[in-house]
């Protein structure tokens, strides 16, 4: 079974470089943040169906990837994170699983839809948990930066 | 004359901090985000007591004095414009470095609110079109879906925009554009046979689809603001659902009457 890496690649990059600009990103970060979606998005196609896992760990996975990538992004161009990882989401991000829960609800079949938007929420909550994560690895390595800095100039001045 | 040169009183600090606090908010920055600015600019003018809450709809500003002042802002429209999120950004790293003065940022925060968004109406239904037909794509539709979902994605932006003169709720906004997406997509698939429907709804819905909101929602959840966490999920709820309710409207009626609404 083969999916086209290069063309879901170039797809996911353009549909992410549009969404920045539907989100009215800056100009210089629209390639950046469409290389990081695409990125996210290949991660996410080839855990979830070359490998075959659940969406969750799919989900989860290329969260981490393009959340990594977006903080990198972030030092590299003085931006704030948002920028990249908001359009960055956007090929992963359930809606598409809301509105089919809420078309099945709207439908009378509760059953599917229930089903539908609590796949969903596990989804969503699996994106939450991997950029809730990578945030907290670089804010503790720049905390931990910063105490090795503060303990660097307490041993100057007690040499002084 | 800088902001650094005279120190602020509190209630300038206040006004700043609360400026900012808009400026970001309204064009879609996370709470813990706005939070986290506003104290810091707090913080580095030496006010250590100074709170701040921030929901989706409001920002408080407020200290633990009883005789203190305490500002409040409702925020009614929001919409997501990350250009004015990256200038905020860089007046509050650039603090130390900040040629205005007091009066001057005041009105230089005001002129960021105020100023038009780089991307004008027509350059974004076009992003609108690309991405729809972009996301058909990967979704897996073929290159008849592809020019399908372009037009309807981009019509339905178009639809949007010229509505938005109006100030319609948000709930009937999305509504009309599920319907306009739904009346498309059975247009396409009538003119040329091998389109899928689904793949041209699924598409042309991207732009529309409230995901981030509702990872944001979760995200707030995590981050431990509960209150912003619930109104956005609701919010997200309500957008897919209306978005459903449109589409279904205009399924439903094609199913019932199909061409005999022509003759």
């Amino acid at each position: 079974m083969g999916i086209n890496y290069f063309t879901a690649f170039g797809f996911a990059f353009i549909a992410t470089a549009a969404f920045g600009i539907l989100f009215q990103a800056p100009r210089k970060s629209l390639p950046v943040s469409g290389f990081i979606g695409a990125v996210g998005w290949v991660v996410y196609c080839y855990i979830r169906k070359d490998l075959a896992y659940d969406s969750f760990y799919a989900m989860f996975f290329a969260t981490v990837a393009l959340s990594l990538l977006s903080e990198l992004a972030a030092r590299v161009f003085k931006q704030p994170v948002t920028i990249f990882v908001i359009p960055g989401i956007i090929p992963i991000v359930p809606g598409l699983g809301m509105y089919r829960g809420m078309a099945a609800i709207i439908e009378n079949n509760y059953d599917t839809g229930m089903n539908i938007l609590i796949t969903t929420g596990m989804d969503a909550s699996a994106i939450a948990l991997g950029m809730m994560l990578m945030t907290s690895v670089f804010r503790v390595i720049k905390i931990s930066k910063d105490h090795e800095r503060l303990l660097q100039l307490l041993h100057k001045e007690n040499k002084e | 004359m800088e902001l650094e040169a005279v120190p602020l009183s509190r209630e300038q600090t206040l006004h700043i901090a609360l400026g900012m606090g808009k400026a970001l908010l309204k064009n879609g920055a996370e709470t813990s985000r706005v939070e986290d600015t506003i104290s810091r600019f707090c913080h580095t003018h030496g006010y250590h007591d100074i709170h701040v809450f921030v929901t989706p709809t409001v920002i408080i500003l407020g200290d633990e004095e009883s005789e203190g002042a305490t500002i409040i802002s409702r925020i009614r429209y929001r919409s997501t414009n990350l250009s004015v999120i990256s200038a905020v950004n860089d007046f509050s790293y650039n603090l130390k470095r900040w040629p205005l003065n007091y009066e001057e940022t005041l009105s230089y925060l005001e002129e960021l609110r105020h100023k038009a968004p780089p991307y004008g109406k027509w350059r974004v239904c076009m992003a609108s079109a690309i991405s729809s037909a972009a996301f058909s794509a990967m979704l897996g539709g073929n290159s008849h879906d592809f020019i399908a979902a372009f037009i309807t994605g981009g019509l339905s932006m178009v639809l949007l925009k010229q509505m938005g003169g109006y100030r319609p709720s948000a709930f009937w906004e999305n509504a009309l554009s599920g319907a306009a997406i739904g009346a498309l997509a059975i247009f396409c698939c009538e003119m040329d046979g091998e389109c899928t429907r689904t793949n041209i709804i699924v598409g042309a819905l991207m732009p529309f689809l409230p995901g981030v909101a509702f990872t944001n929602g979760l995200r707030d959840y995590m981050a431990g603001d509960l209150i912003s966490g619930n109104s956005r999920i609701a919010e997200a709820m309500l957008f897919a659902t209306s978005i459903a309710i449109g589409l279904a409207f205009s399924l439903l009626v094609w199913y019932h009457w199909g061409w005999k609404l022509w003759a």
